[in-house]
């Protein structure tokens, strides 16, 4: 079973393989972004150099980070589940002998590994290249940043699924799962870094599923998390990543019963 | 005279019938506006924290720079609004719903910009009210003259004119090709995004590019130097904020001039 599912991955980066002019324009989003956040960043930095432990260079890698991973991790504007279910094309893939969330979720694995190789990494190089910001040389933190994206994947996965699935209940559910990208998004520090947040609203966001996704990534990357802090971001991570998937589990669950197939 | 008097009737009608079938799904309507209203509201919020840990953004306090956003989401969101026919063109162009367009005895622009309407694009201009509502109450203290609320509606307009002419030359490009809608977007929305900081935050080429060539700044920045008593960029003389209109009038009449010889150029897919 390992072995299908391994196989739909495959399939799923060979897909995207061939949307080579579309990847290029999307990199050319990201790098527009890149540099407007970037600005954004030289100008706040001019009246003070150092803001929530950050100092520009901190600041420049974070935004070029986060342009990287953001493909990633939540795609903006995922609604492919929730197609299949408006136009019934779900049925087929109910019907398919293998476990519902997991053939969803193998697909979006083999994606994120095309985004990581095909977006991420060329993005973040360009803003090096452009902004010369350069890049953490500790092996150490590249590992912790290895385990800490995949996990980071995963909960994006199973949170885009589980908002996916709310179009079973409700016909024209994108308003609801922009809605919900966006907050995810804000929480995770794709507009600003979470270290900016005030004390409060940070205290909250630590505790959100979100801060998983992007946030604790790029803090890693960074070199901002010391062993304990380090340690309990992950567990905080891996508590998030088992969490969400047990409910997008039940969800699905709950949902796929409903659904009353009218042949023909 | 009377024949353009007989396009905004029309005009105003293919509006209706639109404003009337997404009235018939009434919660979904209410839902789809709030729903962008909610976005809208909390990437404007999530802007405002960049000043908890700064004071300034490049000599701009927060009040000012969301005055500067809410002008920009006036501006985009009317273009949202009113240009959402020539946005979705690229659909048009696929299905080869441009032939019957073609057929019709009304100019092809103006059945395509106003082939769509959607309701939900009021959530953004819901959002630019607030967040200029915002920015008073965080100013207090604008002295407001019958000239700078002139300045502002002309701009605003102005502005929504440009960001609909880039939607023009977007769509135009799909006579050649329907593979380029991702870059107009990253004009459209990237240009929304720029215009939301001071453009002085950016290098020169790009400032002299959102002043000269695709003339955005005159949409959202100079309005609201103006409206704050500021000094214009690269130091400009105060009066070339009347010029918006001539700015994007200009700009806007390259897109049409393109659009047309791409109609004339259009070669059906055919069957």
């Amino acid at each position: 079973m390992l072995r299908f599912y391994v196989e739909v991955a495959q399939t799923a980066f060979r897909r995207q393989l061939i949307y080579r002019w579309a990847n290029l324009a999307g990199m050319l989003a990201n790098i527009v972004f890149g540099m407007i956040f970037s600005y954004v960043m030289i100008a706040l930095f001019q009246v003070r150099s150092i803001a929530g432990g950050y100092d520009l260079r901190d600041a420049l890698r974070y935004v070029w980070l986060v342009q990287s991973m953001v493909m990633i991790v939540l795609t903006f504007g995922w609604y492919d589940l929730m197609l299949t279910i408006r136009s019934g094309e779900v049925v087929s893939d109910l019907s398919k002998p293998c476990d519902f969330y997991w053939y969803w979720f193998s697909r979006e694995i083999g994606r994120s590994g095309y985004y990581l190789l095909y977006r991420g990494l060329p993005t973040y190089l360009v803003g090096m290249l452009l902004f010369g910001f350069g890049a953490p040389l500790d092996w150490r933190l590249w590992l912790a940043f290895a385990c800490s994206l995949p996990i980071g994947a995963m909960i994006g996965i199973a949170y885009r699924v589980l908002f996916n699935i709310a179009a079973f209940w409700i016909v024209e559910a994108r308003a609801f799962g922009t809605l919900a990208t966006v907050i995810a998004l804000i929480f995770t520090g794709n507009y600003v870094p979470l270290p900016f947040f005030p004390a409060w609203l940070r205290a909250i966001a630590d505790w959100l599923p979100f801060s998983g996704l992007m946030n604790v990534p790029a803090q890693i990357f960074l070199g901002k998390l010391a062993g304990g802090e380090m340690l309990l971001e992950f567990l905080r991570q891996l508590a998030w990543l088992l969490v969400m998937t047990l409910l997008v589990r039940f969800v699905a669950a709950r949902a796929t019963r409903r659904v009353v197939v009218q042949g023909g | 005279m009377n024949a353009i008097m007989s396009d905004l009737r029309l005009y105003r009608r293919l509006i209706l019938m639109q404003v009337r079938a997404q009235l018939q799904y009434k919660i979904n309507v209410v839902i789809d506006i709030l729903g962008y209203l909610a976005v809208t509201i909390l990437e404007f919020l999530s802007m405002l924290i960049y000043f908890v840990p700064f004071p300034t953004m490049f000599g701009w306090r927060i009040g000012e720079v969301a005055m500067l956003a809410a002008v920009a989401s006036f501006s985009f969101g009317l273009a949202e609004l009113f240009g959402a026919g020539i946005d979705v063109f690229d659909e048009t162009i696929r299905r080869g719903d441009f032939d019957r367009v073609l057929l019709r005895p009304v100019g092809a622009l103006f059945l395509v910009a106003s082939s769509e309407f959607r309701l939900r694009r009021l959530g953004r201009l819901t959002e630019g009210i607030l967040a200029f509502i915002v920015s008073l109450v965080l100013l207090h203290g604008i002295k407001w003259t019958p000239l700078k609320l002139l300045v502002l509606s002309i701009s605003v307009m102005s502005g929504a004119l440009i960001f609909m002419s880039i939607l023009l030359m977007g769509a135009t490009m799909c006579f050649w090709t329907v593979q380029t809608t991702e870059l107009t977007n990253i004009l459209f929305y990237g240009g929304r995004e720029m215009l939301s900081y001071p453009i002085t935050i950016y290098h020169q080429v790009l400032q002299r590019i959102l002043l000269f060539v695709i003339p955005l700044a005159f949409g959202a920045y100079l309005p609201t130097c103006y409206l704050l008593d500021r000094a214009l960029p690269l130091g400009l003389p105060g009066w070339v904020v009347f010029l918006a209109p001539a700015a994007a009038l200009a700009f806007a009449s390259i897109a049409v001039r393109l659009w047309s010889f791409g109609v004339r150029r259009y070669q059906s897919t055919g069957s």
